[in-house]
């Protein structure tokens, strides 16, 4: 085990700066996620704490050893690759011993890590076969297993369930995070998928245009989302940001005055609120605002409102009780505690509340 | 709807009746003549006399020990030269067309590049002389310098042939994905490692038709070694053509030609046999 460290990590391809500067912990027996959607640089950030890309600036360290410098076979780590990578001319035996045989273990250490790690992913009976005999689910085990029988020092993680369809998506997530939760080997893992990302992680780093926009876990980086760009890409539906007028320390919808914690830096600021955290109401109310059902969706746990609220649009999740129609007024109050302030200009979070 | 079932069969009908009239049958009449005598009776005899004639031995010979010489040299170099513009970035494509320019020459003109190399003032022996090793033009390439010329005809099938083997070569590598030698890497192995134990069998399907092909066509060898050594250095495609050419015996060629298939024949199903991927055994 060993915790990750990068520093001023800068990454060019031809004039397309993937990385600008990006430095990242991870700790001795952490699951850290790199989230971001596609071109913001989370897979050549794992790829060059793996080796198998060299960045123009910064270093890489892996506990206490700098590896900057390293080939990948020097480095202590395994990797789980996007397409599996299960090499189709070995076994399932072979393909989780290589790593094992590269190693020069000895043949009762291979043969108990082998099936150690076979039987931690259930496919203890198919190691006489050939990959090509294997389902995608399957394959993905070979790829996991391989990793974990080199016992490596970081196991870092590509898009490993993005080639499986949505339930066996759904339910090797859930066997992964028991498997790390038990291994407790240090793991950064890549994905666009939040969910994948929230369930998963003890931190998430946000990434995106080549930085780290946001590095926490996962319900303060949902909850406290640190600019628009996290706030918008995590969440589905995405948080709502309204363009609200400041008087003085409060910002005024309508009825609504709320109390801003910081000062407001113009005479506009943008209050961030989660679709599930208005709460809707059929009939006026004190303290709230109106907004114009456009689009109801019966989504099953919930109904999705599209609304109106003057020039903007917003999402609210209504219980799937409510009874609601396209063209009516509704009143909204939202969940005081769980609002958050940004500055309009810059898309920034205000400091802290 | 209906008739568009049958367009795919008129669209390679056309290519079927070429292959059927300009292979299958000559195929066939070969066969036929190698087994018929001048009245059409049944008979070994043409074998007969193609087993009994003095070049019979040395052609087979030669033609067996040029294959084993050439395809191995062939195929070594041209997985080196694969493997080496693998790993080159800028310049790869320069690489690339200097290489394959021997794939358009033919070979009569390759083995008169090599014996104006080899030929009593060629290239070699002006060369030679120049730098003092020898005072009197060699003569490299006659009856009694058999060893010489087997050189010389293997320097110039390498020479011209090789591209094709390397083509074949580039292009299987090209479909191999890059994370399984990745994967390697990661997975501890060293540059050497990851060639055999990852790309090398990875590689078999190309290895498999580049030795097929490249096997069938160096049992046909005729042109060079003509260019180089006409019949000092006989070879069994040549002992057909001057049977069939000098001595007039279209039947004694046929059998030439025949046992040249037989053994193609039988090196393909070695090379199908000995090579067979285990994902196709598995799946």
């Amino acid at each position: 085990m060993a915790s990750i460290r990068v520093e001023n990590i800068e990454k060019t391809f031809g004039k397309f700066k993937a990385l600008n500067g990006v430095s990242l912990e991870v700790r001795d027996q952490e699951f850290v996620v790199l989230l971001g959607p596609s071109g913001c640089g989370k897979t050549t950030l794992l790829r060059i704490i793996a080796g198998l890309e060299q960045a123009e600036k910064g270093r890489v360290w892996i506990g206490d050893r700098d590896v900057t410098e390293l080939p990948p076979r020097a480095r202590k780590i395994a990797m789980v690759f996007q397409n599996y990578a299960v090499f189709p001319h070995l076994t399932v035996f072979e393909n989780i011993a290589f790593g094992l045989r590269m190693q020069k273990a000895t043949p009762e250490k291979l043969r108990a890590n082998v099936e150690r790690a076979a039987t931690l992913m259930h496919i203890e009976n198919l190691l006489e076969r050939y990959p090509a005999q294997l389902s995608g689910g399957q394959r993905q085990r070979v790829a996991v297993a391989r990793a974990l029988a080199v016992e490596p020092e970081v196991l870092l993680m590509d898009e490993p369930l993005s080639n499986l369809d949505a339930l066996l998506r759904l339910e090797m997530r859930a066997e992964l995070k028991r498997l790390l939760a038990e291994s407790r080997t240090t793991t950064l893992y890549v994905t666009h998928d939040q969910v994948e990302a929230m369930s998963l992680a003890d931190r998430i780093a946000v990434m995106n245009t080549g930085y780290v926009v946001q590095y926490d876990e996962p319900m303060k980086v949902y909850q406290e989302p640190a600019n628009t760009f996290v706030g918008g890409f995590i969440g589905s539906p995405p948080m709502n940001f309204l363009k609200v007028r400041v008087e003085g320390q409060q910002a005024q919808l309508q009825s609504l005055s709320l109390k801003i914690p910081t000062p407001a830096p113009g005479p506009e600021v943008l209050l961030g609120v989660r679709p599930e955290d208005l709460e809707a109401y059929l009939e006026p109310q004190p303290q709230s605002f109106t907004a114009e059902v456009l689009v109801v969706e019966p989504l099953g746990p919930h109904l999705l409102l599209t609304l109106r609220f003057g020039q903007q649009l917003l999402k609210a999740t209504v219980p799937p009780d409510f009874r609601v129609r396209a063209g009516q007024t509704l009143w909204f109050k939202p969940q005081p505690d769980r609002l958050r302030w940004l500055d309009p200009g810059s898309g920034q979070a205000l400091a802290a509340r | 709807m209906r008739s568009e079932r049958y367009i795919p069969y008129v669209l390679i009908l056309p290519s079927v009746l070429f292959l059927l009239f300009l292979f299958a049958w000559p195929l066939l009449e070969a066969l036929l003549l190698s087994v018929r005598g001048s009245g059409g009776q049944w008979t070994l005899e043409n074998f007969q006399r193609m087993a009994a004639d003095l070049y019979f031995k040395d052609a087979l010979k030669y033609t067996l020990l040029l294959t084993v010489v050439i395809v191995p040299l062939q195929v070594v170099m041209a997985l080196g030269m694969a493997m080496l513009l693998g790993g080159i970035s800028r310049g790869r494509d320069l690489f690339l067309y200097v290489w394959t320019i021997p794939l358009g020459i033919s070979d009569l003109a390759a083995g008169i590049v090599w014996l104006a190399i080899f030929t009593e003032r060629g290239y070699l022996n002006s060369f030679l002389q120049g730098i003092g090793v020898i005072q009197q033009p060699q003569l490299w390439l006659s009856y009694e310098t058999p060893t010489m010329i087997f050189v010389a005809v293997v320097a110039a099938e390498v020479w011209r042939a090789t591209a094709i083997v390397f083509v074949i070569l580039v292009a299987g590598l090209q479909l191999i994905p890059k994370e399984y030698s990745e994967a390697a890497e990661v997975f501890g192995a060293t540059p050497w490692q990851r060639f055999w134990k990852v790309t090398l069998p990875l590689l078999m399907p190309s290895l498999q038709v580049a030795l097929i092909l490249r096997t069938i066509l160096a049992l046909e060898v005729f042109a060079v070694v003509v260019a180089l050594g006409g019949r000092n250095l006989p070879v069994l495609a040549g002992e057909a053509y001057y049977w069939y050419n000098a001595y007039q015996n279209p039947g004694v060629a046929a059998a030439y030609s025949v046992i040249i298939l037989g053994i193609s024949v039988v090196a393909t199903m070695l090379y199908l046999r000995l090579m067979r991927s285990k994902r196709e055994g598995a799946a």
